[in-house]
């Protein structure tokens, strides 16, 4: 009996275990590859031997940085951070506040802003598209990367609801007991929910940054000129010989997030926790 | 009672939105505000007026080979230089050179000045968001032939207006290695003793020789091409008969693609087929052929000549590979690399008889030049621009730089080779220009979907074959004429 049931355990372990590592092998295998591709030495995939490239160097990283009469990689990548950089703080700042103002206020147009944007969300953001250039054409900010910060930044509060569910979980007495205390409002926010909503800001900043580095939609609709191009839209108008460049551009895009995310992942955790002792 | 209003009240908003289809033509598009206005009043005249304007900036959309091989730095240091006393500055437009100045130009952002090939300006002609210019005006009216500047003509009521100055021409070339022919092709492969390899000079001996390369070893190929693509297929029936439009391409109630003895050129398509792989089916050759004809896989392909240079880069790498410097492995790739014009075809369509009489091989071209913004300020600075890109010098320095036939007889006769080669298929009627009719948009997915489906038959096993002899590829060529006759009337 005993022998039977070890046998079922170990069997449902390695069945599980096989599942896993399938699962992972498939997402992690196309990554694997694009990242041996970008070191491959002839930079054609039809040089490949086989699935993966017969030699390897580094040349196509130092030609991405260095060979950049058509190709203006370092401008693109930094078009693209300025822009990201810019939406995260513009949009973190607005969501927190609208979440804030949506959780610890009542007011008489509260509910039917709430299901207003409930319902707007459903929309895909690229079915005002046409709207959106013809907008920015008659404010002149067509070729402006601030063009494109603003509209991340104004997009972002949309998504408020995560943020009002957590500030919801915060316990309204605590801000009751700083206004007897004698407490403004901007200073129960800023002194006493701001501090306690660490891992909420994390994850807005992280989300708020990922969405304007990665999109390329909107900078292919607003940025006309090369030298404005982010990277997505850059390494989409490379040319069919340059998968090498392709290649090397792509991996280089996620190492700026890889970064961000361990550096803040500890915040997000670390504040989590702190929220559940105060709590 | 309220809710059904306002659901009653949305269906009829909705049917009334959806009706709004069926209406007649948009009578509120307008064109151009200025076009229109132009031509009534002789926008020649009244819009090139030949003062130069001071002091302006123009932006010029080159093609992207110009700007990395460093033509177009050239290119515009030199006008600055020569137009610097009226404070006239052309700059790289720094656009995509795929633009969308229908869209992006009525706003201001597209460029001054645009380099495309003669179809897309003509649409953008259509569409009114260039300048007619004053082209018999200018210095190199002459040397350009009538074929090209026809290919920039649009016709307004009874007046002819050129929108397009010619720059180059562009055709389908061969492009082949030297070293990969067989070592002993003096004496088995040139048949006339003219010092020629015969597979390059007729498609019955590249087809023995593709046959006979593979058989070799597997591996290898002769002539490799994608098929589907009917800007290089589609020649292969214009040699025998088969045209596009009638009426010089201005037609397109007459669709040709049938015409003729056209289905010859399919058999011939099919038998190349039967020498290529799988990959001749979709794109996969023409992305490949770089590398696979510097790595010695291909001997020959065709495509366009302004090419040239990514071939010879890839050939220099593969030869840096073998551990050649690179000053040996450029002079070893421009050696081993030729481009020439197509070889002939067999009148009789069969690549597999000898002797008989050939043709010589008739292609898709078209004409790449200069064009105006209708929605620049700086139309005469613009036009100056035009004058200057096109003159001898900048023709002939275009050439050298880029490889590419110019359009100018004299500069065509200075670059010599290829050039004159080209310039003097354009004038004997070898090259048939696209056509440079909106409709022409609608010739290429039937056509792709024929030579796709024929390029299928090759690798099809023998029962299952849909074109097993010339009358069904004649039936296949006339479903293509009349598909394309549908989507452009259909609807019309």
């Amino acid at each position: 009996m005993r022998r039977k049931i070890n046998a079922g355990k170990i069997l449902d372990t390695a069945v599980t275990y096989v599942i896993l590592l399938a699962v992972a092998f498939v997402f992690f295998f196309p990554c694997l590859w694009l990242i041996l591709a970008s070191f491959s030495k002839s930079g054609s995939i039809y040089s490949f031997d086989g699935f993966f490239p017969a030699q390897y160097s580094t040349a196509s990283f130092v030609k991405l940085f260095t060979d950049t009469t058509m190709y203006n990689y370092p401008k693109w990548f930094m078009n693209t951070l300025l822009i990201a950089a810019g939406s995260c703080l513009l949009g973190t700042f607005l969501t927190i506040l609208t979440a804030y103002t949506m959780s610890r206020f009542q007011f008489k147009m509260r509910k039917p802003m709430m299901k207003t944007t409930m319902v707007l969300g459903m929309f895909p953001s690229f079915m005002g598209m046409t709207v959106v250039y013809l907008l920015m054409t008659q404010f002149g900010l067509i070729n402006h990367l601030g063009g494109l910060i603003l509209i991340y930044a104004s997009g972002a509060p949309m998504g408020y609801l995560t943020q009002k569910g957590f500030f919801d979980t915060i316990p309204k007495s605590i801000d009751e007991a700083a206004k007897i205390d004698g407490a403004t409002n901007f200073q129960i926010f800023t002194k006493i929910n701001l501090p306690l909503s660490k891992p909420i800001i994390v994850y807005t900043a992280l989300t708020s940054f990922t969405w304007p580095w990665s999109d390329f939609i909107l900078p292919k609709l607003l940025l006309k000129e090369k030298n404005l191009y982010t990277v997505a839209v850059g390494l989409m108008s490379l040319d069919e010989t340059e998968f090498a460049r392709f290649a090397a551009g792509s991996v280089f895009i996620a190492v700026p997030i890889v970064i961000l995310y361990f550096c803040l992942v500890k915040n997000m955790v670390n504040g989590i926790s702190e929220g559940a002792v105060k709590g | 009672m309220k809710k059904k209003s306002i659901a009653l009240l949305t269906a009829a908003g909705m049917l009334a939105g959806i009706f709004t289809g069926c209406s007649r033509e948009a009578e509120n598009v307008q064109p151009a505000p200025d076009a229109q206005v132009k031509e009534e009043t002789g926008v020649v005249n009244t819009v090139f007026s030949g003062e130069l304007e001071h002091d302006v900036t123009i932006q010029v959309l080159e093609n992207d080979t110009a700007v990395s091989k460093g033509y177009f730095e050239q290119l515009i240091k030199a006008f600055n230089e020569e137009y610097a006393e009226y404070g006239i500055v052309a700059v790289d437009a720094n656009m995509n050179q795929y633009l969308d100045l229908a869209n992006d130009g009525p706003y201001g952002y597209g460029p001054d000045v645009l380099y495309q090939a003669n179809d897309i300006i003509m649409q953008y002609a259509e569409g009114k968001h260039i300048y007619p210019l004053p082209v018999e005006s200018m210095e190199c009216f002459e040397q350009i032939p009538e074929t090209a500047w026809a290919a920039y003509r649009i016709n307004i009521g009874e007046t002819a207006y050129t929108c397009g100055v010619p720059v180059n021409v562009q055709a389908p070339m061969l492009y082949y290695r030297k070293d990969l022919l067989p070592k002993d092709w003096e004496q088995a492969w040139d048949e006339n003793g003219n010092q020629i390899p015969d597979m390059v000079e007729n498609w019955n001996a590249m087809y023995a020789y593709s046959l006979s390369r593979h058989e070799e070893d597997s591996s290898k190929y002769g002539y490799m091409k994608s098929l589907f693509d009917v800007y290089f297929s589609s020649g292969f029936l214009f040699t025998y008969g088969g045209y596009v439009f009638g009426n010089n391409n201005t037609d397109p109630s007459d669709i040709g693609f049938s015409a003729g003895e056209a289905e010859k050129g399919a058999w011939v398509l099919s038998q190349l087929a039967g020498a290529m792989n799988e990959e001749c089916i979709d794109d996969s050759i023409t992305t490949n052929a770089y590398s696979k004809l510097a790595d010695g896989t291909y001997f020959a392909t065709i495509t366009t000549p302004d090419m040239y240079s990514t071939f010879l880069d890839e050939m220099i790498l593969a030869y840096e590979e073998e551990g050649l410097s690179e000053a040996e492995a450029g002079a070893k790739a421009q050696e081993n690399l030729v481009m020439t014009t197509l070889p002939k075809l067999p009148e009789s369509g069969d690549l597999t008889q000898d002797g008989g009489n050939f043709l010589d091989a008739k292609s898709m071209g078209g004409i790449n030049g200069y064009a105006i913004s209708a929605y620049t300020k700086y139309p005469n600075a613009c036009l100056a621009f035009v004058e200057f890109a096109t003159s001898y010098e900048m023709m002939v320095n275009r050439s050298e730089l880029l490889g590419v036939a110019p359009a100018r007889n004299d500069a065509a006769e200075t670059a010599g080779g290829t050039s004159q080669l080209l310039y003097d298929n354009l004038e004997a009627g070898n090259i048939v220009l696209m056509p440079s009719i909106k409709e022409v948009s609608q010739i290429w997915t039937p056509g792709e979907t024929f030579f796709t489906d024929l390029a299928k038959d090759a690798f099809r096993p023998e029962g299952e074959k849909k074109y097993t002899d010339l009358d069904a590829m004649k039936k296949g060529l006339e479903a293509v004429d009349q598909q394309i006759y549908d989507a452009i009337f259909t609807l019309k």
